[in-house]
């Protein structure tokens, strides 16, 4: 008996094995050789630059950077503009959608489309629906009598285009989430409140919000991490202008990396990033648990 | 199936009497790759790539990507030890930092070598020059290009418009010599829909001028270096090597845009080349400062919306005092990956000569595609000059010109001042000063690790080995 | 006057129609209860009453006014329902808050009312609890206690036991009991358990397929089934029930004969097919030379310590008879009973109505 378990885990072992090759050539090993990056100076282009060790001087560089500092400003502020309006558009649509009403299905699955497109697409669509002159948006708006707005040309409007596009492509999936979690939750209570008259907002605030904040939370964390690491859509859109109105995080480090190709403060970067985004994981699952253990 | 043959036949025949006779497909089996851009310098020349093969037997595939993220692939092809890529498209400003790494094949030698066939004293020094690191030539001009004025020339020459414009100027309206003759003109032909312009209602906005505002790529610099440049100014303080943008003819420079912009469509922080020459293109706009090989466009109908309504005029940059002043001038070139094999370098070279030779360059300009030229003969061809103005306009600037910016360090001047330039138009800066001075400080902090005699090596611009 | 009336009240979903034209009186302070197999739309029709599902077609009234398109928070019913539908987020002060904030009472108020609610139903201990950490009969009472603290006109169970084990579900019917008998207020009870409707119900309404089968209080519709379906759905174990033919003044089946009761001889007429119910009690053994006795054969034998039920084969019919433990016999016995037929009913079986008065 114990033999065979024994060599069952052998065995299992042994298909295991290419999915941990894989997974560590493809995630861990890069990791380990950014965080060794990250403490060298490494300029791929200028080849004549020295490649040496330089201590802490990557980290201290951007630490101490007001453009860093800027650029994770600027991502936080793009995570509350898109989560929040995410957070109410999706479960708006989401009440709308699991009501028994005629076109409600396909109407989902329609709304779903956004999400499965490739971000890089997203922004070349929305590039094309913001271009200021042959741009369809103004166009449109052109009939709502309100002027050529130079949506990714002007510091005032930049992000909110990051945002709306953003928005328009990750809505979805706060829909989808919140719909699937209404769908569970068990009609009765519903009927109960209808029956001793709790309005429409009490029932909606007071019944449906609060078993449906575990789900929400975890959307909106997942969304969190994406917002955190958003790049196509603005690589496509803005590259981080007008001005320095949309430089985030990623776009710092893609700047930093692929630009000055100074790849150890690239790394630097990356890593830095990694960290805050350990630190909120952590923090989220620590609510989380006081949240359980209430 | 006829046609072709014909042409390649003639083409043929044409390279033939010029005295390049390959041995009966040389080449045959050599398979060579072109890292290239999708724009005028390449894309006249990728469709008929195959006339090199039945000449030579070697096999060409062009690659045409945009230019922002090309200068990467092209590091990192740079940096791989088997490339797959054997010919590059090279933007001079880039031989500092390839050339230093050893990335290009040193043509000086060829270029010796065949300097009849590739009829070396007919094209316009500043041309080669462009493409030389510490004197050594790493590239071959496919396209020159300079940085000057297109305007519309039907709106300068209409009677009421310079009668309009004299009343309020006081003076004659004309290409501006002064950058303050170019904000006049730029004020005052903004025109809202509905206003009148040149006695026709408009139905949309027009622009007094459009230039490239948007960080991405640095394309704000594109523009603001030739501005600054006609101010007198210097990339480099001689003495240190160190960044001497942030003196007077950079703030000029800047204080100029900056107050161009009210004259530019709403969305001029994101105009990138292509969209600023587009307005040009479309006629939507009466003066815009930009490079030559994108003005080539103006003359064909195909590609410009303007010769149809309007016509292009083409005049030298304004300068700060009005007097001649040099240039920019800059070239788009071809190169060979110095980790390409003997046979494929050989391969290349003669497809280089080929692509770019005189021949060709004629060829192109008799078909009517717009090439922006760097052969004397062909600019100061009067039969030429008719059907392509510009012609002019490039022959006679080049005289006095001096190279872009060609330092191994050109991409993080063009980035750093390309985000810094583009907030202060966008107001996020207070004052030029400030902006460039933070640019400056960035890009120093950067060459200071290096020692002033490498620093200084850097600026130096050797004169090229190739007219001794 | 009476505190719901329904007439000819129909249910459809789309085509089907699953309620078909009830009629259905209930007084003030009565306990009625909705009884019935699974299907035969029970639920249905307490949901009409509550308000939660639409009157198709017929008229429904409560306390005097037609309620077919009032919405169910103006009914002044208060419902309880199956699986408790308590707020699984509130703790159990919450769900009787929440129940009562659209009275918009003062704060005290609440506060008594919930007090008082609680000290009824024994929940004093439990108000800081959510449902997850509540036992099924204290989620049972919770939910009362929600539908109680609004003091409604009318209380509507569905099915309130059925989720709960044997012993509660005794303990908690009696509680409900009792508290009906507290308040005195209009209940509306659906169930499937006959041991519920007959201890609770003040009139018992017996559903079958959408209709009315029989009204009455539980003592007529034990006492007095109207239909086979009445008089085998009531009383446990269910009514033997044995088709027979009128012939000669007899009811003969098979091997088995008995003579015409009385009061049934002018209902039926020569060669009528009718079927016979005799209740298991109603079954007794008797010695072998007893007039009437029938040579039974036992099949099975069950203990209930009182009684015993005995599985008896009487030539080709399978009886249940009720007896007391002490006569019980073992399988295989050949015992002889007797039917006391003064308490026998029948059925004419063509309609299956009762042929009594
Ligand atoms: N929403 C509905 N749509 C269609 N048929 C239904 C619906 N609800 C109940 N029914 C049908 O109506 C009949 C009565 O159901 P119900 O009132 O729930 O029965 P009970 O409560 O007596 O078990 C059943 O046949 C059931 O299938
Ligand atoms: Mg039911």
């Amino acid at each position: 008996m114990a033999y065979i378990r024994k060599r069952n885990r052998r065995i299992f072992g042994m298909f295991l094995l290419p999915a941990i090759l894989v997974l560590f050539l493809t995630t861990i090993y890069p990791m380990i050789y950014a965080g060794y990056l990250s403490f060298r100076s490494y300029d791929l282009a200028k080849i004549f630059v020295p490649r040496v060790f330089v201590g802490g001087a990557n980290y201290r560089e951007i630490l101490s950077s007001s453009e860093f500092l800027h650029s994770l400003i600027v991502t936080f502020k793009l995570m509350a503009m898109t989560l929040s309006v995410q957070l109410v558009l999706g479960v708006g649509i989401a009440l709308l959608v699991v009501q028994k009403l005629p076109g409600m299905p396909l109407a989902r699955t329609l709304l779903m489309i956004p999400m499965m497109i490739s971000p890089v697409i997203v922004g070349l669509v929305w590039l094309f629906l913001y271009f200021p002159e042959i741009g369809y948006l103004n166009y449109f708006l052109s009939f709502a009598g309100v002027g050529s707005i130079p949506w990714i040309a002007s510091t005032n409007w930049a992000l909110w285009a990051i945002a709306i596009a953003d928005i328009w492509q990750w809505t979805p999936f706060v829909m989808m989430g919140t719909a699937a979690a209404l769908q569970s939750l068990s009609p009765e209570p519903y009927e109960a409140a209808m029956i001793d008259g709790n309005s429409r907002w009490d029932i909606f605030t007071r019944v449906t919000l609060p078993q449906l904040k575990p789900v929400l939370v975890s959307l909106m964390f997942l969304r969190a991490i994406d917002a955190f690491k958003i790049y196509d859509i603005i690589f496509v859109l803005t590259k981080g202008g007008p001005g320095d109105s949309t430089e985030v995080l990623s776009m710092f480090i893609y700047r930093q990396s692929f630009t000055f190709w100074r790849m150890g403060v690239g790394a630097a970067a990356s890593f830095v990033s990694l960290i805050i985004i350990v630190v909120l994981i952590t923090l989220f699952f620590k609510s989380l648990n006081r949240d359980q253990a209430a | 199936m006829n046609v072709s043959r014909t042409l390649s036949l003639a083409a043929a025949l044409a390279t033939g009497l010029t005295g390049a006779a390959w041995a009966e497909k040389e080449y045959e089996g050599v398979e060579l790759k072109m890292l290239a851009i999708g724009d005028t310098s390449v894309t006249r020349l990728a469709p008929i790539v195959d006339e090199f093969t039945e000449l030579t037997g070697a096999k060409v595939q062009i690659d045409m990507f945009p230019y922002p993220g090309l200068i990467d692939k092209i590091v990192i092809e740079a940096s791989a030890n088997n490339p797959s890529y054997q010919l590059m498209w090279v933007d001079s400003p880039w031989v500092g930092v390839l050339g230093e790494s050893g990335a290009l094949e040193d043509l000086t030698d060829l270029v010796k070598r065949d300097a009849e066939e590739i009829h070396l004293d007919d094209i316009i020094p500043i041309q080669l020059q462009e493409n030389t690191w510490q004197g050594r030539l790493l590239a071959f001009p496919a396209s020159g290009m300079i940085w000057h004025i297109n305007y519309r020339k039907d709106l300068f020459e209409h009677p009421e418009e310079q009668a309009a414009f004299n009343k309020r100027y006081g003076y004659d309206l004309a290409p501006a010599k002064t950058w303050d003759q170019f904000i006049d003109i730029a004020e005052f032909f903004t025109r809202k829909a509905g206003e009148t312009l040149a006695g026709e209602v408009l139905a949309k906005d027009f622009y007094g001028n459009a230039q490239a505002y948007s960080r991405v790529a640095g394309a704000i610099t594109h523009d603001f270096f030739p501005i600054m440049r006609s101010f007198g100014g210097q990339y480099w303080d001689p003495q240190t090597g160190l960044c001497a943008i942030d003196r007077e003819p950079g703030l000029k420079a800047a204080e100029v845009m900056k107050e161009l912009a009210a004259y530019n469509p709403p969305d001029y922080l994101g105009l990138m080349w292509d969209i600023r020459t587009g307005y040009m293109e479309r006629g939507e706009v009466a003066q815009s400062g930009y490079w030559s090989v994108r003005t080539v466009r103006l003359t064909n109908p195909d590609e410009a919306v303007l010769p149809t309504i309007g016509e292009a005029g083409y005049a030298p940059s304004p300068t700060g005092d009005g007097n001649p002043a040099d240039t920019m001038t800059g070239a788009l070139s071809f190169a060979i990956n110095s980790k390409a094999s003997d046979r494929e370098k050989e391969a290349a070279w003669e497809f280089i000569k080929w692509g770019t030779s005189r021949d060709m360059m004629r060829r192109f300009a008799n078909e009517g595609s717009g090439v922006s030229q760097f052969h004397k003969s062909i600019l100061s061809d009067s039969e030429l000059q008719k059907k392509y103005p510009y012609y002019q306009v490039l022959l006679e600037t080049q005289e006095r010109a001096q190279r872009r910016i060609f330092h191994p360090f050109y991409a993080d001047v063009e980035e750093v001042f390309g985000v810094e330039l583009n907030k202060y138009m966008a107001g996020e800066t207070e004052s030029a000063q400030e902006a460039l001075t933070k640019g400056c400080t960035k890009v120093n902090t950067r060459l200071k690790v290096f020692p002033e005699e490498m620093r200084l090596r850097w600026i130096n611009d050797v004169p090229a080995e190739i007219f001794d | 006057m009476s505190a719901i009336i329904l007439n000819k009240v129909v249910k459809t979903y789309g085509a089907v129609q699953v309620v078909h034209g009830i009629d259905l009186e209930i007084e003030e302070g009565e306990f009625v209860v909705l009884l019935g197999p699974s299907g035969c739309g029970k639920t249905t029709t307490l949901r009409m009453v509550a308000g939660l599902e639409d009157v198709s077609g017929g008229e429904l009234s409560i306390g005097g006014k037609i309620v077919n398109d009032v919405a169910p928070k103006d009914r002044g019913v208060a419902m309880v329902f199956q699986n408790y539908a308590l707020y699984p987020h509130m703790t159990v002060r919450q769900n009787m808050e929440f129940a009562l904030r659209p009275m918009k009472l003062g704060k005290t108020e609440v506060a008594n009312r919930i007090a008082a609610t609680a000290g009824i139903l024994g929940l004093g201990d439990l108000l800081e609890r959510r449902p997850a950490q509540l036992s099924g009969g204290q989620r049972q009472r919770v939910a009362m206690g929600r539908a109680m603290v609004r003091t409604p006109e009318v209380f509507l169970f569905d099915e309130p036991l059925s989720n709960l084990d044997a012993k509660l579900r005794t303990q908690v019917r009696w509680e409900i009991g009792k508290l009906h008998q507290r308040l005195g207020t209009t209940v509306l009870y659906v169930t499937h358990d006959q041991v519920e409707a007959m201890t609770l119900a003040d009139k018992i309404v017996i559903m079958r397929d959408g209709h009315v089968e029989q009204v009455g209080t539980p003592e007529d519709v034990y006492a007095a089934p109207k239909s086979t379906f009445v008089a085998t759905f009531i009383g446990s174990p269910s009514m033997n029930m044995i088709a027979a033919r009128v012939i000669s003044g007899c009811l003969q089946a098979d091997a088995l004969s008995v003579p015409i009761p009385e009061r049934f001889a002018d209902r039926v007429s020569e060669g009528q097919a009718v079927t016979l119910g005799v209740r298991p009690i109603e079954i007794k053994r008797v010695g072998a030379d007893t007039p009437g006795a029938m040579k039974a054969r036992v099949e099975v034998t069950e203990y209930l310590g009182n009684e015993a039920l005995l599985d008896l084969r009487v030539g080709q019919h399978e009886l249940v008879a009720e007896v007391p433990a002490d006569q019980r016999a073992e399988p295989g016995e050949t015992v002889h009973v007797c039917l006391n037929t003064t308490a026998v009913h029948l059925f004419d079986t063509e309609s299956g109505l009762t042929l009594a008065e």
